[in-house]
């Protein structure tokens, strides 16, 4: 089992693919491990990329440190990990809590990044998801850990998957209750104690972005990925259909696809981060892979767009324009 | 004496040699009474040590959390005595009892018994100490997810674990949040990882001793 001691503490990871290869980090949600992302590993090396998987401090079977664990040291460790691979620039991708490292490692470390893939995540809090994310803390330090998967299981899938595995339900719980130690997952949420919109400073990201966002994700909706359209030059919203928060989950063939396909574009110089929004198919195998938003994607009522109009601009307290 | 296991060092091959045996044999008398007995030394040393809470004045905050804790434990150390199938087997007792040995040698039990709860660097100690009490001594991951935790044995010990994730919340703010200028946060990290191998080395010595037994 690879492992990096990083300020003397272990993280565990895992590489995939030809050495040479452009290299693909994947960064986990909150209660995920690098084994979520085993399939997406496979996927990369059987398309001649390479896959960085592993688990953040206080996740799987890194180091859960107990006292106070400062958010930023999982970026920094993931900057370790890739000098340990020698690898000088990656593509990062992350999902929800990981989007937020995805996000603000290209702020930190330009120079490290070719592009990034951020997935039902966030640059600042409104007054929702602030609420949301204190229920998840609340629920879990005077509940259970049990309380926190059973409010994260609604957001993340959609009403077809819940039924399809509802009997294997209580089982996959206990799965996850058992490789996460509540402390941990504690800790890690602490981690964002003092968290603060990072929204103005999106500018100042030069890489290509693949940004995307589930069509029924109501834990990071809508709103939150229009801010990172806008805001970050090279990128590109994808809408990922019939899906909810947990989508690289659910439909795990389609996110693949779209993100071969993003990191060949960058790699061939085809990349169009025209800060446009698309839907991708809801076939992994249909071609194109995408088609551009015909209607208001900003709104849950599908209005149409008036011709030449332009997107609402949704209102953000940190917003400099 | 307990025959060693060649080739199982880690806590993490413990462990997983330990999941492996549940799911192969089940969680037969023996092991439901190791179990019982590891937790009942566990819980009793820390009500013995919060006893003193009620006698102390402190803020009040932290006198809540502490007192909630000792009460708590009080009541968990007799949820397993209750339902698990004792064994008439001697040496799981005698085994437990060498446990308990050195749960409290180790742990330095004792040591904590006349303490005051003071920001101290022994009440750092304790605080450690019982914080990796309820995150460490976990069997709930060893055992089969699909195996019916309704059973009485299952049923407490689940309770007890999910207990201790509430419970455990007293050690954290206390270990993150109490001002003891004295006690630099280097010296802290120490303190808690001081501890956290006493209790695994605990642990540890009970799977190994289990597995041997088996």
């Amino acid at each position: 089992m690879p492992v990096l001691s990083y300020k003397g503490l272990d993280a565990y990871y895992e590489v995939a693919g030809d050495e040479r290869a452009p290299l693909v980090a994947f960064v986990n949600g909150l209660t995920m491990r690098a084994g979520h992302w085993g399939p997406y590993a496979e996927a990369l090396a059987k398309a001649g990329l390479r896959a960085l998987t592993f688990d953040l401090f206080g996740q799987g079977m890194s180091a859960k440190p107990i006292l106070q664990l400062d958010f930023r040291e999982n970026e920094d460790l993931l900057i370790a990990l890739l000098d340990r691979l020698g690898v000088e620039k990656a593509y990062i991708c992350g999902i929800s809590y990981g989007g937020v490292i995805v996000l603000e490692l290209p702020i930190r470390f330009p120079e490290r990044i070719k592009g990034i893939i951020p997935m039902s995540t966030f640059s600042e809090l409104d007054a929702i998801l602030e609420r949301v994310s204190f229920n998840f803390y609340d629920d879990m330090v005077r509940g259970s850990f049990d309380m926190l998967l059973n409010w994260l299981t609604v957001y993340n899938f959609s009403p077809r998957k819940l039924a399809a595995v509802a009997a294997d339900f209580a089982s996959a719980k206990r799965s996850s209750a058992g490789a996460n130690d509540l402390y941990a997952i504690q800790n890690l949420m602490e981690s964002l104690k003092n968290f603060k919109g990072f929204t103005s400073e999106l500018a100042a990201i030069e890489c290509p972005a693949l940004i995307m966002n589930g069509e029924y994700d109501a834990l990071t909706p809508r709103h939150f990925h229009e801010l990172l359209r806008h805001k970050i030059k090279r990128s590109r919203l994808m809408l990922i259909q019939h899906a909810y928060h947990a989508f690289s989950l659910e439909f795990p063939e389609i996110t693949q696809r779209l993100l071969i396909d993003f990191v060949r574009q960058v790699e061939s110089g085809r990349w169009k981060g025209d800060q446009t929004v698309w839907v991708a198919e809801d076939r992994a195998d249909a071609r194109p892979l995408a088609f551009p938003c015909p209607g208001d994607h900003t709104r849950c009522i599908p209005f149409p767009k008036a011709p030449g109009a332009k997107t609402p601009k949704f209102y953000s307290p940190d917003d400099s324009e | 004496m307990i025959a060693m296991l060649p080739g199982l060092a880690t806590i993490g091959e413990l462990k997983a040699a330990a999941k492996e045996h549940f799911r192969a044999r089940g969680l037969g008398g023996d092991d439901q009474c190791r179990i019982a007995l590891l937790i009942q030394a566990i819980k009793s040393a820390n009500a013995m040590i919060l006893a003193k809470v009620e006698l102390q004045a402190l803020d009040w905050w932290a006198y809540r959390l502490l007192h909630d804790q000792y009460f708590k434990e009080t009541e968990m150390a007799t949820l397993l005595g209750r339902t698990a199938r004792w064994t008439l087997n001697p040496a799981v007792y005698w085994d437990a009892a060498r446990i308990t040995m050195k749960l409290w040698q180790d742990g330095g039990i004792a040591r904590h018994l006349t303490a005051l709860f003071v920001p101290s660097h022994r009440f750092f100690e304790y605080l450690a100490l019982s914080h990796a009490f309820m995150a460490e001594i976990r069997f709930l991951p060893l055992l089969p997810t699909t195996w019916d935790l309704t059973t009485p044995f299952l049923f407490a010990l689940n309770e007890i674990e999910e207990e201790n994730g509430r419970q455990i919340q007293a050690q954290i703010r206390l270990l993150k949040d109490v001002k003891a200028p004295a006690i630099a946060p280097a010296e802290r990290e120490r303190i808690v990882e001081e501890q956290r191998r006493i209790v695994l080395d605990l642990f540890a010595e009970f799977l190994r001793s289990m597995l041997a037994a088996a």
